[in-house]
């Protein structure tokens, strides 16, 4: 492979994997490397690929913006851009600042801690709906299920209408890969049936307030103001999505990474006590989120490359994550790597509000599979997402000894 | 060496208290304390790595 087969935009070249062979040349030979994008995306953009760098544009919202032209590389229409930039993933300081003050008090260590005997629960009652068939899709009937509960169970959806959830980011995040609408216009309406929803929810929480982050949110207020309409439904759009598909990818790619490395899968299984490193490299290894988009503000340098503003930065957190200056042998699979400063949950001003929660739910869903089904394996081939933007799989047969049913 | 914390920032990650505990303090109240605000200098290159390392940016060191 040469610099010049490389292509990180068309999502065709992620059907097999995250493309780390690109990566890995980009990272040698081209670390601020200029990406053509098809005329009716819009502009081409610079991708980044080195740790360092990633890290110092994460940590420069001021020069690297997220609200200027969004997050996400396709250029969006003006009317477009203007409603992303209620999402608070799509803003900057100091109104990013002040949103996220709103909810970050609910995603504290101590808050996430308190939830703790609720996940191990539900995470219990996950595995024994499947551990007496002896096989089932790994993604569908274990990873899905415990984020979806869970966040659920935080923002305040009912468990009856949780699936209803889980379809709409489906479609929301996969609109590049056909199975799930292929079409702006799908995703578009399902954020839209997400906002409907939001909004009924709203309704029902200001009429009856309950213990519940919608009901945080419905009481906050920022500059002194209640939180309009359209700031709730872009708060709850965020922490359903976001607290859904990432968490369940990782899950699933984790096992996938487990089940592929079964020298490292076989020493887990053997001391427990490498859970915590075995979760952190997890989260390297699968870096479920693949990429944002920065705006440049003003005219500026990286690497030598000169910078104006309005240029477009792309950075790959599955690629920072392999970088072999900052990890030692990074293609290689170690439960447990230490140290580890990946940065799978970003770093700096949109740093994951859930990266605690994340943490307690993989652990979770990990301690009681390595104990309940630990001959897990492969019964068919991983289906993965089509998708330049998330490392997702739709679909993993796994099988396993039937074993019968724990909880009460 | 000063340490400043920007306690609108800080959300309680506790990165810092991993990588220097001899200065700081996440306690069961989800709020950050500082053992002191001048470290001794045998300090610093763990007080510069906490700096580094706070996922939000939180922490500065003023000379």
């Amino acid at each position: 492979m040469q610099l010049s087969d490389v292509d990180l935009y068309n999502a065709e070249n992620w059907v097999e994997g995250v493309p780390h062979e690109a990566f890995r040349l980009l990272r040698e030979q081209a670390p601020v490397f200029w990406q053509e994008v098809p005329e009716a995306d819009g502009k081409g953009f610079y991708a980044i690929t080195k740790y360092e760098d990633l890290v110092a544009i994460s940590k420069d919202p001021s020069t690297y913006s997220s609200w200027r032209g969004s997050t996400m590389i396709r250029d969006l229409p003006k009317e477009d851009l203007e409603n992303t930039r209620t999402i608070m993933l799509n803003m900057d300081p100091p109104q990013h600042s002040k949103y996220r003050k709103l909810v970050s008090q609910g995603f504290t260590p101590r808050m996430t801690a308190a939830l703790e005997p609720k996940i191990r629960k539900t995470t219990a009652e996950i595995l024994d709906r499947v551990t007496p068939l002896g096989q089932c899709d790994f993604v569908r009937d274990i990873a899905a299920e415990l984020p979806l509960i869970v966040i659920a169970e935080l923002v305040g959806v009912p468990l009856e209408d949780r699936h209803k959830v889980f379809e709409w980011s489906n479609k929301l995040i996969g609109f590049d890969d056909p199975e799930f609408g292929n079409t702006e216009e799908v995703g578009k309406l399902a954020a839209a049936e997400i906002w409907m929803y939001a909004n009924q929810l709203a309704e029902q929480r200001r009429k009856d307030p309950r213990d519940d982050l919608v009901s945080v949110l419905m009481m906050g207020e920022v500059d002194g103001e209640k939180l309009s309409e359209v700031d709730f439904d872009s708060f709850f759009l965020l922490l359903a999505v976001a607290g859904n598909e990432t968490t369940r990818n990782l899950i699933s790619g984790g096992m996938r990474a487990l089940l592929e490395h079964p020298a490292e899968w076989k020493r887990l299984k053997d001391d427990p006590s490498l859970l915590n490193p075995a979760v952190e490299e997890m989260l390297r290894w699968v870096s479920p989120v693949n990429h944002f988009r920065r705006t440049v503000t003003r005219d500026t340098e990286l690497r030598g490359q000169k910078l104006r503003e309005g240029d477009k930065v792309v950075i790959w957190y599955p690629s920072a994550n392999r970088d072999e200056d900052v990890f030692p042998n990074p293609m290689h699979f170690d439960v447990g790597r230490t140290p580890n400063n990946h940065v799978a949950f970003g770093i700096g001003e949109h740093f994951c509000l859930g990266a605690n929660l994340a943490r307690l739910e993989i652990r979770a869903i990990f301690d009681e599979v390595i104990r309940r089904m630990p001959d897990l394996e492969f019964a068919g081939p991983v289906r993965r997402l089509r998708s330049n933007f998330i490392n997702g799989i739709k679909e993993m047969p796994v099988r396993f000894t039937p074993s019968p049913a724990v909880a009460a | 060496m000063k340490i400043i914390v920007d306690y609108d920032r800080c959300e309680a990650n506790a990165i810092c208290m991993k990588v220097c505990p001899e200065v700081f303090e996440v306690r069961d109240d989800d709020n950050l304390y500082l053992s002191t605000e001048t470290p001794d200098e045998s300090l610093r290159a763990k007080v510069m790595e906490a700096v580094r390392r706070c996922p939000r940016q939180a922490i500065s060191v003023k000379d």
